[in-house]
């Protein structure tokens, strides 16, 4: 789960190549690595890929900040 | 007496040390601190031999540092240029050639950004701002904040020294720096503190980056008010629902964004069930605010006043229209009238005033606006309408580009651009700017970008031609135009067509461009 998002995130939707790859623990959201519209995307991504539907209220920081915070999440509605 | 920026700060200090000036997450500065840890990094870039003039970047994320970087560089009598870090690196390296930056004060989350820029931009000569070493040199926040400050003396500001340069997209492929001074910053501060009567216990939401102009709001006129201002986050952007709840929690008084955030928080972030009985002012301005999501948002916030504020980055501001009830039909609304200390002419082509109602571009002079471009004299006397009063004395207008017309209450209505120039989000985009980034693809032969409205969405599509002997792949361009343009100018999607339909002029028709990519 976690491979397919971080390479979703590095191929897809990254505003630019991440250098050195990018870290489950990486700062998704204030690191400059996805826009608003990229966020979005990728919302829709893991819809699709995890057959789950993201509620609106659990469209907050919390669940969105990193990659291992999405897995959580993920498996959280499992 | 205060005329220039740097003095908000000391003021604000003296008269309210122990105040809030800004809060950003769970961190927050005060007056003094913020007076205190600006001069210590202005004391460094002195010793670094800043002088006068000088650019300095700043290449951060929203955060609390911000504010230090803006003071700090301001007081040591440098101009600040903001730097966006969603910027492609090439971009990033031409702004820094073109205003011929060498020291960059920065946050620990951009180091990745920074290393690669070093390692490929030989003028730079100081990072200040990060932990870790680079190959030139590096200073840390920690030893910033351990300057002492006996040995410094506080630069002499004039108003009419420089402060900021914004770079915006330019039609030619080139951003442009719209320079502004102490004196223009300043009165848009001033102005705003004025027309909107902002209190020391107001508490002001920013959410623009630095580079956008309406980010002075946040970070002169609120401290200048010495009121409280509450950096968002880039991640609350993300979240509508995040955003509201910081909004409610942090009690916000004053508001100031692009329609774009106040739609979302209307339609995704669940305001209906939260308590905004704070909310004094929304203050909008980048683009057209649907009436109807604007009278929606008003009926949920009634006991706000809402003002609709026009102006592009080389005037900060200009107009505004305020509103205490929601209009009451869907027409647009006006962009309204001039504010203080600023006069207007609506001209024809050949630069006569135009009769009244009649359409024209508007042309405006201010206090607020710009000094210049930076390094093109060419482009600043081409945006310039001087009008002559007596020999060796005129009046100088800022030419918008605007199309505007007075409609019975002698009110503005903008009606939209003259050139290619186009709003997408609140982002200016000259849209050839995309297309002369597409024609740098080799193999491309043509390339005309068009905006396609999605529903209620707006999109950019790219659609080229190409050198059918080269193997050229959509994704190769969408990469290409990814290395070399704002995220926001980046098209949705680009097409690659075997032939453009032609008006008979032989021009591209955009109009059945348009056209054929709806029916797609």
């Amino acid at each position: 789960m976690e491979q397919t998002i971080i390479k979703h995130i590095e191929e897809e939707l990254a505003s630019e190549e991440i250098d050195g790859g990018l870290e489950a623990t990486d700062d998704l959201l204030g690191g400059g690595i996805l826009d608003s519209l990229g966020m979005m995307k990728l919302i829709t991504f893991i819809e699709e890929t995890f057959n789950i539907e993201v509620a609106p209220e659990d469209m907050v920081i919390e669940n969105f900040m990193t990659v291992e915070n999405i897995c959580e999440y993920i498996s959280s509605k499992g | 007496m205060i005329y220039n920026l740097v003095q908000i700060v000391e003021n604000s200090a003296k008269e309210f040390p122990e105040k809030v000036a800004f809060r950003f997450l769970n961190e927050s500065i005060t007056f003094e601190d913020l007076n205190i840890k600006s001069s210590q990094l202005a004391a460094c870039l002195l010793s670094r031999d800043v002088k006068k003039g000088d650019r300095v970047g700043i290449l951060m994320h929203r955060c609390l540092e911000t504010c230090i970087a803006i003071y700090g560089i301001l007081k040591s009598g440098a101009a600040y240029v903001p730097i966006d870090p969603f910027l492609p690196s090439e971009r990033v390296k031409f702004l820094i050639n073109d205003c011929g930056i060498k020291h960059v004060v920065t946050t620990n989350k951009q180091s990745k950004k920074i290393k690669k820029v070093v390692s490929e931009e030989e003028n730079l000569e100081t990072i200040i701002g990060l932990s870790e070493t680079q190959n030139i040199e590096t200073i840390s926040w920690e030893e910033v904040f351990v300057k002492p400050l006996q040995e410094y003396k506080p630069v002499n500001i004039l108003a009419d020294d420089l402060s900021y340069i914004l770079y915006t997209s330019g039609s030619t492929g080139t951003p442009k720096g719209i320079m502004h001074t102490h004196a223009s910053g300043l009165a848009f501060a001033k102005l705003v503190v004025d027309l909107y009567a902002f209190k020391h216990t107001d508490i002001v939401a920013n959410s623009a980056p630095l580079h956008f102009d309406v980010s002075i709001l946040g970070y002169c006129s609120a401290p200048l008010a010495g009121a409280t201002t509450v950096i968002v986050s880039d991640a609350h952007l993300k979240f509508p629902v995040s955003l509201a709840d910081l909004v409610e929690k942090e009690k916000v008084t004053i508001w100031y964004s692009v329609p774009l955030l106040l739609i979302e928080l209307l339609h995704k972030g669940g305001i209906q069930n939260k308590d905004y009985t704070c909310m004094r002012w929304v203050l909008f301005a980048g683009e057209v605010f649907a009436t109807k999501q604007l009278r929606a948002l008003m009926e949920l916030w009634p006991h706000a006043e809402y003002s609709n504020i026009y102006g592009p980055t080389e005037l900060n501001q200009c107009t505004y229209y305020n509103l205490k009830v929601p209009p009451i039909t869907d027409e647009p609304i006006p962009i309204g009238t001039t504010w203080e200390n600023t006069e207007y002419m609506i001209l024809d082509e050949n630069d006569n005033s135009v009769n009244d109602g009649d359409e024209g571009l508007l042309v405006v002079r201010s206090a607020t606006m710009m000094k210049g471009y930076w390094n093109n004299m060419a482009l600043t006397e081409a945006s310039l309408y001087k009008h002559k009063i007596a020999p060796g004395f005129e009046h100088v207008y800022y030419r918008t580009g605007d199309l505007v017309k007075l409609n019975e209450n002698n009110e503005l209505l903008f009606l939209g651009r003259k050139d290619n120039q186009i709003k997408l989000r609140g982002f200016r985009i000259e849209i050839g700017e995309v297309e002369n980034t597409l024609l740098k693809f080799d193999g491309v032969t043509e390339a005309a970008v068009i905006v396609a409205n999605f529903q209620e969405e707006k999109e950019l599509i790219a659609t080229v031609l190409i050198d059918e002997k080269l193997e050229i792949l959509e994704s190769d361009l969408k990469t290409h135009c990814k290395n070399n343009l704002p995220v926001y100018a980046v098209p949705k999607d680009i097409l690659i067509f075997e032939s453009f339909p032609r008006t008979s002029s032989g021009k591209i028709n955009r109009k059945e461009i348009e056209k054929i990519i709806k029916a797609l």
